[in-house]
């Protein structure tokens, strides 16, 4: 499985990297040393300069 | 984060995903002692498995791509400021668990030492990061995210006073100095450029002291409630471990080392880097790192084509259009979710005395695996042609509900939802009564409006596997030739005679040493080597016809008109530096642009030689009133240009004139440098701008000192430098062309600032690029990349589905009187004949985005929006407000 | 006598104010139980056909929700619906019906507490004006 890649973490860099490639068509493993994905910004309250919400 | 009280099973935070129970193993009773096993014992799903233990996988990878990301700075070690000795001194992360809904605390913005609410909030910047002794890198996000909480502060209760204490306003990022604005006069967010020197608690008070100096005067002190110290980001824990791992190389703060002029390059082939691993970054920045980084592994995997999805996939589908209704309903207890305040058993009950229900049963889960079997199961069972699910918001488990219906043979619109959960159960928890109540009248509304659903068909348009890109900047140039290094063709179209733009008037860069023009040449020799980049110089985009996967574009090239096929757009089409109308631009030959001026300092023009003494003024026509945004890149260049001059002629003397100074990330290091090579630093704010007048033959600079009490100096300069701001080119007849949106500056605005940082909201067109908003070189560079990235992304696609919730015109009923037309922000309707001198509007159904807003304004009714059709709304109107008996 | 409970209808956009209300949901924020609610993809969908049946069928009140100006996910459909409700909010007033019993609220996906908020001010408001009672025509 040469034409594979390995994402090591599942923040938001993490998460629209392996996005990006899959949707290229390209096998991702996507690698997160916590239980849940998302990261720091699945900790933010909002977002600026937007003030939305942060999913 | 240490804050609330957790228990050894739970979910780590309630936006992560999956947003599933997790046990924690330092704390489960079962796990430390094998004692309790409760939660094995009632878990209706049998999720639990104590035995989980982990496992060493081995995987044979072509790419690696490391996003990290950064720890937060935990600030124990500043003992000035009170961290861990007061419980009223939180981190800003804390403060953000504190002010969100779903925190610890409901969103109540209460001082943890004794759940009082918090009246004077404090917010100290740049806390662990400028600091030259340790870590003297800036953080970036800090201003704007403390700002951000000050203002969600107010708008949680107007009364609660803020106060932010900052050195330098970093607001660079785009729309960020308007945001600054808007906190102080709106929200009153009160701005203290000062020091901070320590937070203390008396003894007679249980409020925090806050000392803190200015520039004007002596130590001032002020009282507060709560003091929320604004972190930096940090090393990750670990980032050695990984670095040695994968043989990638850290700078001396910890973060990942790139090449010059590329963000995402290790060094090490095959290995990319993203997000604040290699520099504490924003979201924009980081999704946009991201996307470049994919880019880059797509260039090096060269994937094939996704095939379009084959045939067989699902059983042909059931026709359906001469059958009467017959509807079945599964009302879910999600648990105890819905369950525990909603009758369920009843409204089952209900439902089966419904018109048209020929079955109705309840699940436990109706989203779990086998409840989509028995979902199958009861369709051919019961023969059922529409189903309703009554359980959560459609918006995350329609598709779910769709795809079980595909598999069944039923086409995915025939099925309707239910909310009884987000907007019911949990909403109405203490009134089981009414909450059940309204279940029943949800439900009623969903069987009405199934009743009348119809089978839609999505048609799909194939791709043309190509790219334009409109600009042969740094920007263009670079995404051009990472879709041909994709695989893909690329068009790119620039109004010069040559490729390059602003870049090609960069002749120095930071670290000195690189060399930009060099880098230019390069990637100019690998454009023209590439066969899948097809260059037109002297050219313009006249008109841009078709939509997402089908563009034709006439371009006018050399007076002649080309037309080229496309699936997909970039904008790269730049920025220009301001000709400042001020300080005697235009008037006096010794006042030159920066841009200008590293011309003169390339050839080592003989003024600069004579010259005893230059001032650099920073911010012209940059965060004023009539251009209130940061142009971005003006510090740093003023930073290169004085380096560059106190090295290169020693007996100089450089003065900055400046309002604040944003060297964010690692290049903080050079104001460092700057200041340590005898750069003269002096700052101006808004009301006393520098004046610049000729006096005799001398140029002469007067600067009110804020330090010295507003005392006045004079300079006089042999030359003075106007670092003038980036503003954007007449976008607005191509941005029309192209139907998308500007910024109030004249920047294109994209997607979604946060989360889709290089497209638009028209599906098919990606932006880069100074067009964008003010960038260095290496932002253009990643930018680029990120929109060749999303638009490989699509054109790696063979086909694609057009939606099927769409308007459409009944030809015979229509006037012709262009309402719709008007009306649609998409230009999807057109006026076309229908045959003997009659016209009517038609809807291109791949334009047409489905909101409904043409159906409402058409005063003869033709149009019908599909799955929204008024008699499906008044369906459920009437449903609605039928009495329930 | 029981208190009078108001019959309210209200839209949700499918982008800002119906995640808006599935917020409220997720962070537990209570609010009365009157309403039920209608999801289109745009507030402009919200016809002032759709307004008048739900009168004409016995609703008290009619809430109409969608993103905040600027927002909207459609470039400017909400300002389009703002458009539309306040010539029906004439018609109503016209009819005997009253603009007060109609509302226009902007609510984002991120403004759960907003929406519970709106959601409880307007049943209160609709409580106050006391149920609708239709001119015979």
């Amino acid at each position: 499985m040469k034409n594979r890649v390995l994402v090591i973490g599942g923040g938001i860099g993490g998460i629209q990297a392996s996005l990006d490639l899959a949707e290229k068509g390209i096998p991702v493993c996507l690698l997160e040393r916590s239980p849940s994905i998302g990261g720091r910004m699945a900790q933010l309250d909002k977002t600026f300069p937007t003030n939305d919400c942060s999913i | 984060m240490g804050m609330g009280i957790r228990k050894a099973i739970y979910i780590p935070f309630s936006q992560g995903t999956p947003n599933i129970y997790t046990i924690d193993k330092e704390h489960c009773p079962k796990l430390i002692k094998d004692k309790c096993g409760l939660c094995e014992k009632i878990c209706p799903t049998g999720a639990i498995n104590y035995q989980q233990k982990e496992q060493e996988v081995q995987l044979e990878v072509g790419a690696i791509v490391v996003a990290v990301g950064f720890d937060s700075f935990l600030p124990r070690s500043l003992t000035n400021l009170g961290f861990g000795r007061y419980k009223d001194v939180v981190t800003s992360l804390q403060y953000e668990r504190l002010s969100s809904a779903s925190g610890p605390t409901g969103g109540h913005l209460v001082r943890p030492s004794n759940g009082e609410e918090a009246k004077r909030i404090a917010f100290i910047h740049c806390v662990g990061s400028r600091d030259v002794k340790n870590r003297e890198f800036c953080s970036s996000v800090c201003c704007m995210y403390a700002t951000k909480e000050a203002v969600i502060a107010k708008s949680h209760n107007k009364e609660i006073d803020t106060t932010v204490f900052f050195m330098d306003m970093r607001s660079f990022g785009k729309e960020f100095d308007q945001y600054i604005l808007r906190a102080k006069k709106d929200y009153g967010v009160r701005y203290i450029r000062s020091k901070v020197s320590s937070v203390s608690q008396s003894n007679t008070s249980d409020r925090l002291t806050l000392r803190y100096s200015t520039e004007e005067g002596p130590p001032e002190e002020e009282e507060f409630d709560l003091v929320v110290l604004a972190g930096g980001l940090h090393r990750q824990t670990g980032s050695s471990e990984i670095a040695e791992l994968l043989g990638i190389e850290l700078n001396r703060y910890g973060f990942c080392s790139t090449i010059p002029f590329d963000s995402v390059e290790t060094g090490k082939a095959g290995i990319f880097v993203c997000g604040a691993f290699q520099e504490p970054k924003d979201i924009p920045e980081t999704v946009t790192q991201s996307s470049a980084a994919a880019a880059r592994v797509s260039a090096l995997l060269r994937p094939p084509r996704c095939k379009p999805a084959e045939e067989g996939a699902y059983p042909p589908e059931i026709d359906i259009t001469k059958q009467p209704p017959r509807i079945g309903v599964f009302v879910c207890r999600c648990g105890t979710n819905i369950g525990d305040f909603v009758n369920v058993p009843e409204v089952v009950e209900y439902a089966r005395s419904l018109p048209y229900v020929v079955y109705a049963e309840e699940n436990l889960y109706s989203c779990s695996q086998d409840a989509q079997e028995r979902i199958k199961d009861k369709i051919q069972e019961n023969k059922l042609n529409r189903v309703v699910v009554a359980s959560c918001t459609p918006r995350t488990h329609q598709p779910l509900f769709q795809e079980t219906l595909r598999q069944a043979g039923l086409n995915k619109y025939l099925f309707e939802m239910a909310n009884i959960r987000e907007q019911c159960s949990w909403v109405h928890m203490s009134q089981p009564e009414e909450a059940t109540q309204k279940a029943k009248d949800l439900t009623r509304m969903a069987v009405a409006r199934a009743q009348i659903l119809q089978p839609l068909v999505e048609v799909p348009a194939e791709i043309i596997p190509k790219g334009l890109v409109i600009g042969g900047g740094l920007a263009g140039t670079t995404a051009a030739l990472s879709l041909a290094e994709q695989g893909y063709k690329a068009y790119l179209v620039e109004k010069e005679a040559e490729l390059g733009g602003n870049f090609r008037r960069l002749k120095f860069s930071l670290p000195l040493d690189d060399d930009p023009q060099k880098y230019l040449q390069s990637l100019i020799e690998k454009v023209e080597s590439n066969d899948l980049v097809e260059v037109y110089t002297e050219a313009e985009i006249k008109e841009v016809a078709g939509f997402i996967g089908n563009f034709q574009t006439t371009v006018l090239h050399k007076g002649k008109e080309v037309k080229l096929d496309h699936g997909a757009i970039i904008v790269a089409t730049g920025g220009v530096e301001l000709k400042p109308p001020e300080y005697l631009y235009g008037k006096d030959e010794r006042v030159v642009t920066g841009q200008e001026f590293e011309e003169l300092l390339a050839r080592d023009d003989g003024r600069i030689g004579e010259s005893r003494a230059i001032a650099i003024i920073l911010c012209v026509g940059s965060r004023e009133k009539e251009r209130p945004y940061c142009s971005r890149i003006c510090c740093l260049h003023a930073l290169k240009t004085a380096l560059k001059l106190r090295r290169g002629y020693p007996d100089l003397q450089v003065f900055i004139i400046y309002k604040d100074i944003i060297t964010y990330g690692f290049k903080e290091e050079y104001y460092r440098r700057a200041r340590e090579e005898g750069v003269i630093f002096l700052r101006y704010d808004d009301d006393h701008k520098p004046s610049l007048l000729k006096e005799g033959d001398r140029l002469k600079l007067t600067h009110r000192v804020q330090a010295l009490g507003g005392e006045e100096i004079v300079l006089y300069p042999d030359m003075i430098i106007l670092n003038a701001a980036i503003i954007p080119r007449d976008n607005s007849s191509l941005a029309k062309m192209l139907k998308v949106p500007l910024t109030g500056d004249g920047f294109f605005l994209e997607a979604h600032m946060k989360l889709r940082p290089v497209e638009f909201a028209t599906d098919g067109v990606f932006l880069c690029g100074l067009a964008h908003s003010p960038k260095s070189a290496e932002e253009s560079i990643t930018q680029a990349h990120a929109a060749a990235s999303r638009a490989v992304s699509l054109l790696s696609q063979t086909t694609i589905e057009a939606p099927a919730v769409i308007a459409e015109v009944d030809e015979e009923r229509c006037r012709a009187c262009g309402k719709c037309v008007e009306v649609c922000e998409y230009s999807a309707p057109e006026l076309v004949d229908v045959g003997e001198g009659r016209k009517a509007a038609r809807i291109n159904p791949l334009l047409c985005k489905g909101c409904g807003a043409c159906p409402v304004l058409c005063p003869s009714s033709a149009i019908t929006l599909r799955h929204f059709t008024s008699g499906q709304i008044i369906s459920m109107i009437d449903a609605a407000l039928k009495v329930a008996t | 006598m029981p208190e009078f409970e108001p019959r309210i209808i209200c839209f949700a956009c499918n982008w800002c104010s119906y995640p808006g209300a599935d917020l409220a949901g997720v962070s537990r924020i209570q609010y009365p139980p009157n309403a039920r609610i209608i999801r289109t993809m745009c507030s402009a969908r919200v016809s002032p056909v759709f307004v008048l049946r739900a009168f004409q069928q016995g609703a008290d009140g009619v809430l109409v929700t969608g993103c905040h100006i600027g927002d909207c996910h459609y470039i400017s459909g909400n300002e389009r619906a703002e458009e539309n409700i306040k010539r029906t909010a004439e018609l109503l007033d016209l009819l005997g019906i009253g603009k007060e019993r109609l509302r226009l609220e902007w609510v984002s996906a991120g403004e759960g507490g907003r929406f519970a908020e709106v959601m409880t001010s307007f049943v209160e408001q609709i409580k106050k004006l006391g149920k609708l009672k239709l001119k015979e025509i």
